[in-house]
């Protein structure tokens, strides 16, 4: 009876948490490849010029904050989709440890870590 | 065991039920194709996050001044990206595929079919590549 009359709640942090997971996972989906595939192979091999193989271009182009703001989704996301991965891959090992709540914080935590690190190199590395 | 403890068994309150936890054997994902695709689609996780921790590298560096300053060219680098492209590559077509299963809408209507909806996946992770190619390639020059 009691349990009939209690208002539903909402389940806010599950929201929260799964709508990072969706985003960070079509973010990296999307975007990730590209970054690997210019930065990473092409520019290294001096097949393109690409903006971070020179010091001028690099710093002028981390100077927009329009890029500052692209560099943080790109890189702060996908860590809150890498997290639940990582975690219930760990579960799915064998390590039912992963589904405690020190491990939540942990994983968690670790990609709001990220987010912060990330927020604190943009601003401080060729400030606005 | 002894009759006298089994007795006793009968008698008092039933003691707490044993657990035969199933634990999965270690190699499980290696078994079956699907278990080992499953597994590496999931482990994207790790490279890509590698990579991103890399390019966070690549800005802080940025701060070290004109003189210090070095783009990473060693081929170790470029072995690693293209390890970590494979994984990018696979995390892509699993995650935008995956939107075929999860996304159901209409218009006019009518249910816009599976197909249809990743193939929108698809085109929007080819529109978005060439303009990210093009602006990192465009703004090397000054």
């Amino acid at each position: 009876m009691s349990e009939a009359v209690k208002p539903q709640r909402l389940a806010l942090m599950h929201l929260f948490w799964w709508f990072m997971f969706a985003q960070g996972g079509v973010i990296a989906a999307l975007l990730i490849p590209v970054h690997v595939l210019v930065q990473g192979i092409l520019g290294p091999l001096g097949i393109v010029p690409v903006v971070d193989r020179h010091y001028d271009t690099w710093v002028s182009v981390l100077g927009n904050p329009l890029v500052k703001l692209y560099l943080l989704v790109l890189i702060a996301f996908p860590f809150f989709h890498f997290a639940h991965r990582l975690r219930y891959l760990l579960v799915d090992f064998g390590v039912p440890a992963a589904k405690s709540v020190p491990a939540q914080v942990v994983f968690y935590g670790g990609a709001v870590v990220v987010t912060l690190v990330t927020v604190y190199i943009l601003l401080t590395t060729v400030p606005i | 065991m002894t009759t006298e403890a089994t007795a006793e068994a009968t008698t008092e309150a039933p003691a707490a039920p044993r657990e035969y936890s199933w634990r999965m054997p270690a190699n499980w994902w290696t078994r079956n194709r699907h278990y080992f695709l499953y597994t590496v689609r999931e482990f994207t996780a790790l490279p890509l996050a590698l990579w991103l921790l890399w390019l966070l590298v690549e800005i802080r560096r940025a701060g070290d001044g004109p003189a210090r300053y070095a783009p990473h060219s060693s081929t170790a680098f470029v072995v690693f990206s293209v390890v970590v492209l494979a994984f990018a590559l696979y995390h892509s077509y699993t995650f935008l595929t995956l939107a075929g299963t999860i996304l159901h809408f209409k218009v006019l209507d009518r249910p816009v079919p599976a197909r249809l909806i990743v193939l929108s996946q698809f085109a929007a992770w080819a529109a978005a590549s060439v303009v990210v190619a093009f602006v990192l390639i465009w703004f090397a020059h000054e």
